[in-house]
């Protein structure tokens, strides 16, 4: 179990193959507070050791080896995105919303505002901390089912599809009292009070383990 | 004698057969006036009868002549007189009579058709004259005419040499654009840092002068850039100066990297230390090498499969001459259309106007060098042209 992020440890990483933008970056963050990670080139960011921190990349749309734009599907395919805000010489109207349809945060032009940028990147972070509670909650509800046994599975998927304890036991072959039983365990190995709860976790959680 | 179509032809024949008559006739009075009352025998005049007819009317009228005067002389001065039966020993004075006249009429018609083809070529001649002065005057417009259409060629091929440039500058507007982009974003984003740091409480004077100092540099890049770009798009008439060609190179080679990092394009240079200055134009020199590469570029860019490699090189060559050669690796040059490749309106571009290559070739041999192509190994195409170093003998006129 992680433990819970700390405003302090965010990073921010810059890919821009112009040495004197990522100094000006870097400086710009470092003006408000925050720690940048600079890299030339998507390779030298994909070779890079990253830390598990909350944070968000800043990336020049055209650069060299492969685009800010084929990174972004890349991350996107594996699964490790992070937000993403897009610097362009030019923003032109058909790569911005390709950008945006892939799930870029913002699409900003040279020369950037500065506060544009750092509103972005408050706002990036922040979706990136809410993806990771998110994912750390689920991790948490998927450790929780783990615990259960087959049959209290059984049950647990049983219940979620609405079904009646009456009608359960039948399905199963039990009497109704045992059915309870497992249906309490459930409740009490799952960490929910209603059956609306368990209905929403289990809900998050079967798409995501089927994933996995 | 000649019976010509004309009427007036006709009523010369005739009046010369009149005139034939009449002077044989004034002959034959006068020769017979002087018989009567002056001298004996007088004929020579029916000679001069026969003379001038055979002279006015060629050899027609000059025969009825001498016809008429050896009858008119056989009937008054030769035995028996008044008539025209001969006496045997008339006939030796008539025929030597008949033997002059011919002869004298004959000689007469002579002179006249050598007087009339003497007359003749005379005309002709005039004729020719005339003709020659007219081909003269029109060969004189139209040299005029040339010298005008030779002067409208020049101005166009200058028209279409900055033309070519500015296309040349507009395919590479984006990425110019681009580069000029760069360090006005370091500027922007250097400067809004250093307001941060004074605007903190208390103000981090180092920081902000850091972030100040990062802003010098990106405005000096920024105007670097836009150096180089003024230096190419400067006017197209040539100004020769001594410069280092690496340099040239180098310059070009900056304004094309955004160019090449967007098309996936792995730039190689091998640029020889120690090259000796050369003498040209250095604006157009750069335009060479920015077509040469941009051509480079979109002939890698057709193939998306080879790797992409720019390898732009220059050395010494012989005769005092700088190389310098930019190898592709694209598809090559079409063996069967290669010998065409810098006449002008040739292009393999879709949206070319096939002037660059043959703006550089001129460009180069202006200078006094040599622009070849020659297939690369083990695909593509290498191009190289020649400078003379300044100083040598190659030089052209620096006039031109």
């Amino acid at each position: 179990m992680t433990r819970p992020d700390n405003d302090d440890e965010a990073t921010v990483a810059v890919i821009d193959d112009d040495p004197g933008i990522r100094e000006a970056l870097r400086g710009l963050l470092r003006s408000v507070g925050l720690h940048a990670e600079v890299f030339a080139s998507v390779q030298e960011f994909l070779g890079a050791a990253r830390p598990d921190l909350p944070g968000c990349l800043i990336l020049d749309v055209r650069l060299p080896g492969r685009s800010g734009l084929d990174l972004q599907e890349e991350l996107a395919r594996a699964n490790a995105q992070r937000p993403i805000i897009f610097i362009s010489g030019h923003a032109d109207v058909p790569m911005s919303v390709r950008a945006m349809k892939a799930g870029a945060v913002e699409f900003l032009t040279k020369p950037v505002r500065d506060q544009d940028l750092l509103d972005a990147i408050q706002l990036a972070i922040a979706k990136d901390r809410a993806r990771r509670d998110e994912e750390r909650t689920l991790a948490r509800r998927g450790a929780d089912f783990e615990t259960l046994t087959p049959r209290e599975r059984t049950v647990m998927m049983s219940i979620v599809g609405g079904r009646l304890n009456k009608q359960i036991a039948a399905e199963l072959g039990l009497s109704e009292a045992t059915v309870k039983v497992h249906r309490g365990n459930v409740m009490r190995k799952m960490r929910v009070r209603s059956l609306a709860e368990l209905v929403r976790i289990a809900d998050k959680l079967v798409p995501a383990h089927n994933r996995a | 004698m000649k019976l010509d179509r004309g009427g007036w032809s006709n009523f010369r024949a005739i009046a010369a057969y009149a005139v034939a008559v009449g002077s044989v006739a004034a002959a034959l009075a006068g020769s017979r006036w002087l018989d009567i009352h002056a001298v004996t025998a007088p004929v020579s005049l029916l000679l001069c009868a026969v003379m001038f007819c055979a002279w006015f009317g060629g050899f027609g009228p000059g025969l009825l002549a001498i016809i008429l005067s050896v009858l008119a002389f056989k009937y008054y001065y030769a035995a028996p007189v008044h008539s025209l039966a001969a006496d045997v020993k008339e006939i030796p004075r008539i025929f030597v009579f008949a033997l002059s006249a011919l002869f004298a009429g004959l000689l007469s018609a002579a002179q006249r058709s050598a007087a009339q083809s003497f007359r003749r070529a005379r005309d002709d001649l005039a004729g020719s004259v005339q003709e020659l002065e007219r081909s003269n005057t029109a060969l004189l417009t139209e040299n005029a005419e040339r010298i005008r259409a030779e002067e409208a060629l020049r101005n166009a091929q200058a028209d279409l040499t900055r033309v070519a440039r500015l296309t040349t500058m507009g395919e590479l507007a984006a990425s110019i654009a681009h580069e000029v982009n760069q360090p006005l974003m370091a500027v922007v984003t250097n400067a809004d840092t250093c307001l941060r740091w004074l605007a903190k409480d208390p103000p981090d004077l180092h920081e902000a002068r850091e972030a100040a100092e990062r802003t010098i540099g990106a405005g000096h890049r920024a105007s670097d850039i836009i150096r180089t770009i003024r230096a190419l798009a400067r006017k197209s008439t040539a100004e020769f100066t001594r410069f280092a060609i690496n340099s040239a190179v180098s310059d070009v080679l900056a304004l094309t990297s955004g160019e090449l990092q967007r098309n996936d394009v792995l730039l190689e240079t091998e640029l020889s230390a120690g090259l000796e200055p050369v003498s040209g134009d250095r604006g157009q020199i750069q335009q060479v090498i920015l077509n040469l590469t941009v051509n480079a570029i979109e002939a890698m860019t057709a193939d998306s499969h080879s790797p992409r490699v720019l390898r732009v090189s220059s050395r010494m060559a012989e005769q005092e001459n700088v190389l310098v050669a930019v190898a592709d690796t694209g598809t090559g040059l079409d063996p069967t259309t290669a010998d065409g490749i810098f006449d002008a309106f040739f292009t393999t571009k879709p949206d070319g106007i096939g002037m660059g290559l043959a703006i550089c070739r001129s460009i180069v041999e202006a200078h006094g060098g040599r622009l070849w192509a020659s297939p690369n190994s083990p695909h593509g195409s290498i191009f190289q042209f020649t400078v003379p170093v300044a100083g040598s003998d190659a030089l052209n006129d620096p006039t031109r």
